[in-house]
C-alpha cells in the first residue's frame, strides 16, 4: 500500500469547509491512469481491435479488451452487462481500455487504437425494439428482458360497480442522474490485495458482487468509501471499476480513472423511461374501485435494477388507495440506449405521474373536489392494502388537508396577475412509499452498527451504510450520543469500509436513517451491557462514570469487551410472492404536494411560483436534514417535470451529454418550497421516526401537470413538460391563440 | 527550464513549467499544487464547482489555460480568510446549506465574492448571479439563506 488506507467519513463540517475528499481528490500523482474506449455506434459487432500502435506509444502500459473479461458479466438481477463488450449495445458501451503513466500518453494511446466495427441494426425506442427482428442479446430473441403480472380482487364483481373509467397513456423520459461528482475510482494494490476506493451508495453489496470475479484472478478485494458527490441511485457497480481492478492486478500499480462529464453522461446510467397505459374506475359517488396498468419500461442495453424498478412502477402506487381490484401487466424491454438504473423513487416517481393525473381527471369528470376524492379513498392505519402492505402510522389525511388549506389561502390571496398572456394554476398530488424492501435482496435485509472504544480515546461508530448528504453521520452521532450520554466530539464515524466492516446493504428504498438508527440503538444497548459487566467486575460505583470505566478498561487491556455490533432486522415483513403480494416494509411514509404555477401562453413556458410539500416522515429527528431532503427532492422533481431528458437521436447518439443542454434546475429556478411535516409516531421506528430520502421527488411531476391542466385546460401526458410541448398541446386544436395574435 | 511565466496562487508565486502553459488552470491547481478544494464537475463551465478568483473576478478554472492567466493573482478556498470559511461553514450548519458537498467549494467562492464587495448586488439578483453554480442536491433555498446572512 503506497499510503495509509482512508478515511473517516467526512462530517458535515468538513464538507462545509471544503475539506471533504472525494475519490478524484485522493489519486496520488504516481497513479497509473486508465480510460475506456467507447463505441460510437448504438449497436455494433467489434470485429477486430489492433492495439499494436497504442502499445507502441511511450507511457502506455497496457490495453484490455473483451477477451480479458471473457465470461464475466455484471448485473444484480440478470447478469447481462459485459465489462468490455465484443458486441457494443449502446453509444458509449466500452470496447477496450488503455492504461498509461500520464494523461497525454493515455490520450495518444486511445487515438492510436484501431477498432473495426460491423454496424448492426439498432432500436432505440420501445416500439422499435419490440418490432425489431434483431435481438440485442443472443439469449433474448424478442428483446423482452423481463415480465411481470399481478391480478388482485374479483374483476367481474368490480367491473359492474364502475360507473366511470378514466384512461390514458403517459410517457416519462430517461433522465441522467447528473450527480455533480463524475464517476471516479482509485484501485490500490498490495500484492494480491486490491482496494477499490470509490463513491458508491452500496459498497458492501458491490464488493460482494465483484469478489468472485476478482477471486478468479487470484486476488482479494476490499471497498473503501470516501466522500460521495451525489448518487441518487446511480453509483452502483460499473464496468470502469473492473477495468481499473484488472489493470491494477496485472500491472501491480495503483490505477485511477475519472470520467469526463461527457463520458459520465453517455455511459453513466439514467432513470428508466416508461410508458403507462393506465385506467382507474370509480363509482358515481367517487369510490375508487379498480385500477389497471400496462407498463413498458425501457431497460436500455443492460438490466441492472431494471426488473425491480419495473415491478415497483407497475404496482406500488396502488397501495395509496383502497382499490378493490387491480391488474398490472409490465414488460421490460432491451433497447440500444444507455442502461437504466434505479433513481430516487425507484419507478414510483414515473408511475405517480400517471396515477395522480388520472385521479385528478376522475375528480373533474365526476365533478368532485380532488382533495375530497383522495381523502375518501386513501388507506388508513391498520389497513392491509391491495398488495398486502400493512399500514402502520399514517398521516396522509393531514398531509392532504394541509396542502388543500395552503392552496385555498394562496388562491384567495390572488398574489399573481391573471391576464391574457399568463395563466395561473394550482395542482396537487399524493404518494405512498416504503422504508426498505424485504424483497429487494432475499439474502439480506439487515443493518449493522459497530461501536468500538479507540485506544487514543473516543468511540468509533462503524457501519456499512454510507453518507450521501442525507445525514447518516448526523443520525448515527445523534443516536449514540443520546443513548450513551457522551458528547458528540467523542464520536467518530467510519462508513462503507468493507475491510473494517460491518456489512451494509446500502442506500435503497429510503432505508438508511431508519435502519442505522435502529441498529445503533441496539449497539448502544449491547455497549451498556458491556459497561455493566465491567463495572461489576471492576467493583466500580453504580452508575459508572463512562470515561473512568473506559480508562480502567484500557489499563486492564479490556477495551475489547466494549466492542459491540448492533443489528436491526425489521419484523413483520416478508419477501413478496411472484405477483408482488406481501408486506415488504416495516413502516410506510406518505405525503401530498401542492403547487402554484404560471403558464406563459405565448411560449408555453411553465414557471413554478410556489410549492408546498407535506410529508409524514414520522417524528422528525434531524430537522435541518429532513427539510433539505424535501426541498432538494422537490427541486430535482421540477427538473424531471419540466426540463430534464436524455435526448437520443434516431442514430442513437445522445444529443445533450452535459449540463448545458440537459438542463437541471439552477439557482434561477429555485422555487420557494414550504415544507410541512405532519408529525406521526412510528412505533417500529427509531424514536418514532420514518424516513424522507426518496419521497420528496415522487409526486412533483404529477403535481405540476395537474396545475398545468388547471391553468390552461390542457393535460400533458409526456415528460418533460417543455415549453414547446405545452405550446403545441395548447395550440393543437387551432382554437387557441397563435404566438403572433394580438 | 525556466519559462519566466509566473502565477500567484493564494499569495504564493509559482513559475509555470513549459508543459503547463497550454493546459488548464484547473489541472495545474489540482495536480501540481494539490489544491483539492477546486472540483471538476463538468469541465465545460456549466457547473461552477471549480470557481476560483482571477484577481477579484470569479471564473471557472476549467475554462482557462495557465498561460492566459500569467502574472495574475489566483485565489482558491485555501486562500480565503479563515474566519470567512468558518462563518460560511457555520451558516451551512445552521441552515442545512449542503448535502453531498461537491458544489460547496464553488458556492463558497461565489459567496466570498458577493460578500466581499466584489459586485453591486441587490438581494433580488442573487438568483441570477448564482445561476452558474449547480447544486444537484437542489438546496438553493438553504444556500440563499446562507448568502443572505453573510451579506
Amino acid at each position: 500500500m503506497n499510503s495509509p488506507s482512508p478515511f473517516n467519513t467526512a462530517s458535515f463540517r468538513q464538507r462545509a469547509l471544503a475539506e471533504a475528499r472525494y475519490a478524484a481528490d485522493i489519486i496520488p500523482q504516481t497513479a497509473i491512469l486508465a480510460e475506456v474506449v467507447r463505441c460510437p455506434h448504438p449497436h455494433a459487432l467489434v470485429k477486430h481491435i489492433d492495439s499494436r500502435a497504442t502499445l507502441a506509444v511511450p507511457g502506455v502500459l497496457a490495453v484490455l479488451t473483451a477477451a480479458d473479461f471473457e465470461g464475466t458479466h455484471l448485473g444484480h438481477i440478470h447478469s447481462d452487462e459485459p465489462v468490455l463488450s465484443s458486441v457494443a449495445r449502446y453509444v458509449g458501451d466500452g470496447v477496450a481500455a488503455v492504461a498509461a503513466r500520464d494523461r497525454q500518453s493515455l490520450m495518444r494511446g486511445i487515438e492510436a487504437l484501431r477498432v473495426d466495427y460491423e454496424v448492426l441494426p439498432h432500436a432505440i425506442t420501445i416500439d422499435d425494439a419490440l418490432a425489431s427482428p434483431v435481438a440485442i442479446h443472443d439469449f433474448c430473441a424478442d428483446n423482452i428482458a423481463d415480465k411481470f403480472q399481478a391480478i388482485r380482487g374479483d374483476w367481474q364483481a368490480v367491473k359492474s360497480r364502475v360507473a366511470l373509467w378514466v384512461e390514458n397513456t403517459f410517457e416519462t423520459a430517461a433522465v441522467p442522474h447528473a450527480y455533480l461528482e463524475p464517476r471516479a475510482c482509485l484501485v490500490r494494490v498490495d500484492g494480491n490485495r486490491l482496494e477499490l476506493v470509490c463513491g458508491s451508495h452500496a459498497p458492501s453489496m458491490m464488493a460482494d458482487s465483484y469478489r468472485p470475479i476478482v477471486a478468479g484472478w487470484g486476488s482479494q478485494l476490499e471497498v473503501v468509501t470516501p466522500a460521495i458527490g451525489g448518487s441518487f441511485g446511480a453509483k452502483w457497480g460499473h464496468p470502469t471499476h473492473l477495468v481499473c481492478l484488472l489493470f491494477a492486478q496485472r500491472l501491480q500499480r495503483d490505477v485511477a480513472m475519472v470520467l469526463s462529464r461527457r463520458d459520465d453522461m453517455i455511459a453513466g446510467r439514467t432513470r428508466a423511461a416508461m410508458r403507462f397505459k393506465m385506467r382507474i374506475g370509480a363509482t358515481a359517488e367517487g369510490e375508487l374501485v379498480a385500477k389497471e396498468t400496462v407498463l413498458w419500461s425501457d431497460n436500455g442495453a443492460y438490466s441492472l435494477h431494471g426488473p425491480a424498478v419495473m415491478k415497483a412502477a407497475a404496482i406500488r402506487g396502488d397501495n395509496l388507495y383502497r382499490f378493490s381490484a387491480v391488474k398490472a401487466d409490465a414488460q421490460l424491454i432491451y433497447t440500444n440506449n444507455m442502461p437504466s438504473e434505479c433513481f430516487r423513487g425507484f419507478g414510483i416517481t414515473q408511475s405517480t405521474f400517471a396515477q395522480e393525473q388520472l385521479i385528478d381527471e376522475l375528480a373533474h369528470r365526476l365533478n368532485l373536489d380532488p382533495v375530497k376524492l383522495r381523502l375518501s379513498n386513501i388507506v388508513h392505519e391498520g389497513d392491509t392494502t391491495v398488495h398486502g402492505w400493512k399500514i402502520g402510522s399514517c398521516g396522509i389525511a393531514d398531509c392532504l388537508d394541509s396542502i388543500s388549506k395552503r392552496i385555498s389561502q394562496h388562491r384567495r390571496g390572488k398574489t399573481l396577475p391573471r391576464n391574457e398572456r399568463y395563466r395561473t394554476g394550482y395542482g396537487l398530488a399524493a404518494f405512498i412509499h416504503c422504508i426498505g424492501n424485504r424483497g429487494y435482496d432475499t439474502r439480506f435485509d439487515r443493518a449493522f452498527v459497530k461501536l468500538a472504544v479507540l485506544p487514543e480515546g473516543g468511540i468509533r461508530i462503524s457501519s456499512g451504510e454510507v453518507e450521501l448528504g442525507c445525514g447518516t453521520v448526523e443520525v448515527l452521532t445523534k443516536t449514540v450520543a443520546r443513548e450513551l450520554a457522551v458528547s458528540r466530539d467523542q464520536l467518530e464515524v467510519v462508513l462503507g469500509n468493507t475491510a473494517t466492516g460491518p456489512h451494509g446493504m446500502g442506500s435503497f428504498a429510503s432505508r438508511t436513517s431508519f435502519f442505522v438508527a435502529m441498529a445503533a440503538e441496539d449497539a448502544c444497548r449491547r455497549f451498556k451491557q458491556g459497561v455493566q459487566r465491567l463495572m461489576v467486575e471492576f467493583a466500580m460505583p453504580n452508575p459508572p462514570i463512562l470515561s473512568e470505566l473506559i480508562e480502567h478498561a484500557r489499563q486492564q487491556q479490556r477495551l475489547g469487551d466494549l466492542e459491540v455490533t448492533g443489528v436491526y432486522q425489521p419484523t413483520g415483513v416478508v419477501v413478496p410472492d411472484e405477483s408482488g403480494y406481501g408486506n415488504i416494509s416495516a413502516a410506510y411514509t406518505f405525503g401530498a404536494h401542492g403547487c402554484c404555477i404560471q403558464v406563459d401562453t405565448y411560449t408555453g413556458k411553465v414557471t413554478v411560483r410556489q410549492y408546498w410539500a407535506a410529508h409524514d416522515a414520522g417524528t422528525i429527528v434531524n430537522s435541518n436534514g429532513a427539510q433539505g431532503q424535501v426541498i432538494g427532492g422537490v427541486i430535482q422533481g421540477i427538473g424531471f417535470a419540466l426540463t430534464e431528458c436524455a435526448s437520443v437521436a434516431e442514430n442513437g447518439q445522445l444529443l445533450n451529454p452535459g449540463y448545458l443542454d440537459n438542463r437541471v434546475p439552477t439557482f434561477a429556478d429555485a422555487t420557494p418550497v414550504e415544507v410541512l411535516f405532519i408529525n406521526t409516531f412510528e412505533k417500529k421506528g427509531p424514536a418514532g421516526a420514518k424516513t424522507i430520502g426518496e419521497p420528496p421527488i415522487i409526486p412533483v411531476a404529477a403535481c405540476i401537470a395537474n396545475a398545468v391542466h388547471d391553468a390552461v385546460g390542457v393535460r400533458i401526458y409526456r415528460l418533460p413538460i417543455t415549453s414547446e410541448r405545452l405550446w403545441r398541446a395548447m395550440n393543437d386544436d387551432g382554437s387557441r391563440l397563435e404566438p403572433d395574435d394580438n | 527550464m525556466s519559462t519566466g511565466v509566473y502565477l500567484r496562487v493564494n499569495g504564493e508565486e509559482h513559475e509555470i513549467p513549459g508543459q503547463w502553459l497550454g493546459r488548464r488552470l484547473l489541472d495545474y491547481l489540482r495536480h501540481e499544487l494539490r489544491l483539492m478544494s477546486v472540483k471538476e464537475g463538468c469541465g465545460e463551465g456549466d457547473c461552477g464547482a471549480c470557481t476560483v478568483f482571477v484577481d477579484t473576478e470569479p471564473v471557472c478554472a476549467c475554462l482557462l489555460l495557465c498561460g492566459v492567466v500569467a502574472d495574475r493573482n489566483i485565489t482558491t478556498i485555501e486562500g480565503l480568510p479563515k474566519d470567512f470559511r468558518q462563518s460560511f461553514a457555520q451558516l451551512c450548519e445552521k441552515h442545512g446549506g449542503l448535502q453531498c458537498g461537491f458544489c460547496t467549494p464553488g458556492f463558497t467562492m461565489m459567496s466570498a465574492w458577493l460578500t466581499g464587495g466584489g459586485t453591486e448586488t441587490g438581494k433580488d439578483s442573487v438568483n441570477k448571479l448564482m445561476a452558474g453554480n449547480i447544486c444537484r442536491c437542489g438546496i438553493y433555498q438553504q444556500l440563499k439563506k446562507v448568502i443572505a446572512e453573510l451579506i
